[in-house]
């Protein structure tokens, strides 16, 4: 197949509304790895700037809707046209919420400016972070370059992050367990812990995204959930 | 939004090429066009459409007064071309159409040759002097109607011996010759093939950068997909005019949205 159309505006309008949907990708990973350091530095100034930011990635998220509805309206695109058109509203819908969610990283920062301190989670939530932010960029990565191995890749990848966050949800609630002092920021962690992890969820809706471009198709498989951490109260209550 | 490829699809209305008031066009007794107001910008595809009989071609002969040629017609109003009432007494129709170009349904060829079918236009308006200069409109002309490379080898040969899309583009080609101001465009592809159809609409993208074109088609789809600006026409009245991604997405009337979603023709 040819990638180019005999009516080139046709280029142009694809080739625009997916720049749109990658600079969301940009802002977005911007977002969570300015967030994270100044989650892991306590810095309010650039949590702040990390908050106000949201606002250009709901803009543009507005914009790649905006424009997919035009094209959908004007153009009528079939098969790998239409797919691509369809993928971009749902990419731009995961990245729009991991925005949101690097925007709570930085207001829950700001709210535990000055209050107390639990030990290594600040750490692994760097980590964590900056684990699903590169399962990001790769999963649009992947995307771009219409790559479904990388793509699988991705999706496998996230079983990692979700053991990041059981390790983390483990060690939140032994703290909190321990001295209820810890509650108060503990709940903040433990939110941001879930936030990041959601993050890597997205990122796998955009790697199935990529797949269901190329294919036609989304993949169908339910990942096993291995670690049951995260249910502890859940179990405990039977 | 800084995107390039945003900005150039927009229509540019700083610019009014062609304004119509209360045009009204009779066919003997039949009230073809009520009270038309439309202001049709410079350098915009704008697009007609409506269902068979809405008046919509009706209107686009009006802008270069090919109704002139029908006895029982009658076209009253005011139309101008930069401010200049076309139908003034001291308006020579002949040259009005040089200014104001037609493409028509069917491509319509001379039979002659495809060098003469392009140089007859700048023939009879005197463009050219010289034999050279002639020759460099032929060529200008061919390669504004995106066809020079596909005949530049046979220009001596019969226009009528293309295929039916190169026959269109070779008279979209003998239309842009005498140099004109706006482009007029009467369903130029319902009788071509979707791919001959789509090389027709690039062109058409590609004349905008020069050209006024108002193009009437039965198809939505390539309203949708060529013009910036829409005018529906619904029996003889002008329903609604706005930018095409509007009346495509969230149009006013809904008498244009009954049409453009296929509940009404």
């Amino acid at each position: 197949m040819s990638d180019k159309h005999i009516v080139s505006s046709f280029d142009r309008d694809l080739e625009s509304v997916q720049a749109t949907v990658m600079k969301m990708g940009g802002l977005v990973e911007t977002a969570l790895s300015e967030g994270t350091r100044a989650l892991i530095a306590g810095d309010v100034a650039l949590a702040e700037r990390v908050r106000r930011g949201d606002e250009t990635i709901d803009a543009l998220d507005l914009d790649v809707k905006t424009d997919a509805a035009r094209l959908l309206a004007l153009r009528a695109p079939t098969a790998g046209d239409l797919r691509t058109v369809l993928s971009v509203m749902e990419i731009a819908s995961h990245l729009e919420r991991c925005g949101d969610y690097a925007k709570n990283l930085a207001k829950r920062t700001i709210a535990m400016a000055g209050s107390g301190e639990i030990d290594g989670t600040r750490a692994s939530l760097g980590r964590m972070s900056a684990f699903v932010e590169t399962m990001i960029r790769d999963a649009l990565d992947a995307y771009i370059h219409r790559d479904i191995g990388k793509a699988a890749e991705i999706i496998a990848r996230d079983t990692e992050a979700d053991q990041i966050y059981n390790d983390l949800f483990r060690m939140l609630l032994t703290h909190m367990m321990e001295d209820h002092r810890n509650i108060a920021v503990g709940m903040h962690l433990h939110f941001i812990a879930k936030n990041i992890e959601r993050v890597g969820d997205h990122a796998t809706g955009i790697a199935e995204q990529t797949i269901y471009l190329v294919t036609g198709a989304l993949p169908d498989d339910d990942r096993p959930k291995r670690d049951r951490t995260s249910m502890t109260f859940e179990e405990s209550d039977d | 939004m800084n995107d390039m490829r945003k900005i150039e699809r927009e229509a540019r209305m700083t610019d009014t090429k062609i304004t119509a008031r209360n045009v009204n066009v009779f066919y003997g007794e039949t009230h073809a066009i009520k009270d038309v107001d439309v202001d049709i910008a410079d350098k915009t595809v704008t697009a007609f459409i409506g269902p068979s009989g809405c008046g919509k071609s009706t209107f686009l002969r009006c802008l270069n007064r090919m109704n002139d040629t029908i006895d029982i017609c009658q076209v009253t109003g005011d139309i101008r071309l930069d401010g200049t009432d076309i139908n003034a007494a001291s308006v020579d129709p002949v040259q009005l159409r040089a200014q104001i170009g037609m493409v028509f349904q069917k491509p319509n060829p001379f039979p002659k040759s495809i060098y003469d079918n392009v140089a007859y236009g700048p023939k009879i308006h005197g463009l050219a002097r010289t034999k050279a200069d002639m020759d460099e409109i032929v060529e200008r002309s061919l390669r504004r109607g995106a066809i020079w490379d596909e005949v530049k080898d046979r220009l001596d040969q019969p226009g009528t011996g293309l295929s039916g899309g190169q026959q269109q583009r070779l008279c979209i080609a003998r239309a842009v010759a005498t140099e004109p101001e706006v482009l007029l465009m009467d369903e130029p592809c319902s009788a071509l093939d979707p791919i001959a159809t789509a090389q027709v609409e690039e062109l058409i993208d590609e004349l905008r950068q020069e050209y006024s074109v108002v193009i009437v088609t039965h198809s939505m789809q390539q309203a949708a997909r060529v013009s910036q600006k829409t005018a529906f026409f619904h029996l003889g009245n002008l329903v609604e005019y706005n930018d095409t991604g509007l009346i495509f997405s969230n149009p006013n009337d809904e008498r244009t949205e009954s049409y453009i979603t296929g509940r009404i023709g």
